[in-house]
């Protein structure tokens, strides 16, 4: 198991480090290396790629101010200068540090939460369910930084495309096209790597990718005792706020590090140190999105509930292995739970110790031209898509996706929500058709069953706020989140 | 969405049928497209985009789709090297025996990989092995 957990954590600190591939095409692309493996040690490996990618993303970002991957754009802005003033080593500890100590409390969180929370939601029938998830897609587009529109109308379009395939209340076959690989619907994986691994390919020219790696000296890697005391509470507002915001659907990892960086500079005497170097800076974002990470898999395992495509492509893998999540999981496959949360407490140990003294050789992979890197992803985009279920149809579709996913990133379209929609799209539907089979076809059963009144009215809530705030034109946290990463984008 | 899911029974709201999710969520779609247009003066105007990698990516496309129908006939060793060697040798402009070894050591790296030690079933084609 712990050589599993090892894997996951060494690949996701690579696919972290390399520009032009996240960890949801990393998770999903690296789906098909599980397929001969158990549940455990397959969803042990995967969640490594995980939540290791937020690890590696840091090196990236302080070492070339190229984001890794998204949630390490905060991390650009602080960490990149302490580098150049001569404190990469430092850096790169602290941010291996407040990584550590997030995933950590993340895990301990998960831990304590999931079970009582899985327990909660054993009373769930299907009611609850559609409205848990109408409420789920409502908080992506208010947690989102495009626009409420553009979000909502990228789920129409991930729940359109969800309902592709054989109804399985009637068996009506829905625009399938007499393409039989369609009666089974769109998969996840073919989607999440075209949108996000293809995509991201097709947008990147190589001669884009190029910059100045800073080297640092291993000697220089122990930061002063003036920067670990800077970098104390920030790590531990960090991962409070980070968890929390896991746990809600959306981007978390990306969000929470840019609101823990707005919190620190807020909370700061010296704020006009942030973007010279302020050790807080790269504390604080780089422990919220590690805590975010690990928070994200409370609702995925407790509920069932995907809070975004990442997590959305390990409720997939674990379905693939014939292990549902959900309120069952606990009681019905405890060796995949608490095998899956013991591999993430040593998972952080494994990912601190090839964090500090290795990243000498992880430098020396990021002098890899660009150019012999992505023929070498969309190989594995291919494989990765074709070994799911060893259709070209697959494959088809994750280069349709890829295009779309291209045209969706010229026109600042946030993907995401599309993912999450097609996610949704068939636990929606049928948990709506099971409710109004329940009560005879009448609506009124929402109003009827409390929790499910509660979340609808929690969701008309959010949707009245954001609708409100956009009226309003307020320059708020995603606006400013944004903006923070068009600019990194130029 | 609505002309050729028009064969599926759409149900009543107390009971849907088949045709009532596709039609919702392409209502759906419709709506906050509309939405979307009429906010249109706020948005970044069109001409501003960057295309100027159109065409590297079009040429990724192209060569990917060739390889994508390539695959069965040809099989994942053949294919695949030359997905890599084209990249590299067409977009890339790279020298040519560079461009086959690395695509030729790369590609038997992924078949050793995936098809032995992963033992995933990887297509044959007009290889024996």
């Amino acid at each position: 198991m712990l050589w599993y957990a090892f894997i996951g954590c060494l690949v996701g600190t690579l696919v972290g480090m390399l520009p032009g591939i996240g960890p949801l095409a990393g998770v999903s692309i690296l789906l098909p290396l599980t397929f001969g493996l158990d549940a455990t040690k397959a969803i042990v490996m995967l969640a490594g790629i995980y939540y290791g990618s937020q690890y590696g993303g840091s090196t990236t970002s302080i070492l070339l101010r190229i984001p890794g991957e998204a949630a390490s754009v905060m991390t650009c802005i602080d960490g990149n200068a302490m580098a150049k003033k001569g404190r990469a080593g430092a850096a790169l500890c602290i941010a291996a540090v407040a990584s550590f100590i997030a995933g950590t409390f993340g895990v301990i969180m998960l831990t304590l939460v999931a079970p009582p929370l899985a327990v909660f939601a054993l009373g769930f029938g299907p009611p609850e369910y559609s409205a848990l998830l109408v409420m789920g897609l409502i908080f992506l587009a208010y947690m989102s930084t495009s626009s409420l529109v553009r979000t909502l109308l990228m789920a129409s379009l991930g729940l359109a495309l969800g309902t592709i395939g054989i109804d399985v209340m009637t068996g009506h076959f829905r625009f399938s096209f007499n393409i039989a690989e369609l009666g089974d619907g769109i998969g996840i994986v073919p989607v999440a790597v075209g949108l996000f691994g293809l995509g991201e390919i097709l947008a990147t020219p190589s001669r884009r990718v190029t910059a100045q790696v800073i080297r640092p000296r291993l000697r220089e890697l122990l930061p002063s005792r003036t920067e670990w005391r800077a970098a104390a509470l920030p790590i531990g507002r960090g991962s409070v706020l980070g968890f929390v915001i896991g746990i809600i659907p959306g981007s978390a990892h990306i969000i929470s590090s840019f609101l823990s960086y707005a919190v620190e500079r807020r909370l700061s005497k010296t704020p006009e140190q942030f973007g010279k170097g302020a050790v807080a800076g790269v504390a604080g974002p780089e422990s919220a999105n590690n805590a975010a990470s690990t928070g994200a898999f409370v609702p995925m395992l407790a509920l069932g509930i995907p809070t975004g495509p990442v997590t959305a492509v390990l409720m997939a893998a674990l379905l693939i292995h014939g292990v549902p999540p959900g309120p069952t999981l606990v009681n019905d496959h405890p060796n995949v739970f608490w095998g899956f949360v013991a591999s993430m407490y040593v998972g952080n140990l494994m990912l601190l110790a090839l964090n500090l003294p290795l990243v000498g050789v992880f430098v020396n992979l990021l002098r890899i031209p660009y150019a012999y890197l992505y023929p070498l992803i969309i190989m594995f985009c291919v494989i990765g898509v074709y070994e799911v279920n060893n259709s070209i149809v697959d494959v088809w579709i994750m280069l349709i996706m890829g295009v779309l996913g291209y045209a969706l990133k010229k026109f600042a379209f946030d993907p995401a929500p599309l993912v999450l929609g097609l996610v949704i799209a068939p636990l929606f539907e049928m948990s709506l058709r099971q409710s109004l089979i329940m009560s005879n076809g009448a609506w009124t059963i929402f109003l009827q069953r409390p929790v499910a009144l509660t979340l609808l009215v929690a969701s008309v809530g959010l949707l009245a706020l954001s609708a409100i705030g956009q009226m309003l034109r307020r320059k708020d946290w995603r606006a400013k989140l944004a903006q923070a990463e068009a600019v990194e984008k130029l | 969405m609505f002309a050729i899911g028009n064969d599926l029974p759409f149900g009543e709201l107390s009971a849907p049928g088949a045709g009532m999710m596709p039609k919702l969520s392409a209502g759906l779609m419709m709506l906050f497209a509309l939405l979307l247009i009429a906010g249109g003066a706020q948005s970044r105007e069109l001409a501003a985009i960057d295309w100027s990698d159109w065409s590297h990516a079009a040429l990724l496309v192209l060569i990917t789709a060739a390889a994508v129908v390539a695959y069965r006939p040809l099989g994942f060793l053949i294919t695949m090297a030359l997905l890599v060697f084209t990249l590299l040798v067409l977009v890339e402009r790279r020298h040519a025996l560079v461009a086959a070894g690395y695509s030729i050591g790369l590609t038997l790296f992924a078949y050793w990989l995936f098809g032995k030690a992963l033992k995933s079933p990887l297509e044959r084609g007009l290889l024996w092995f």
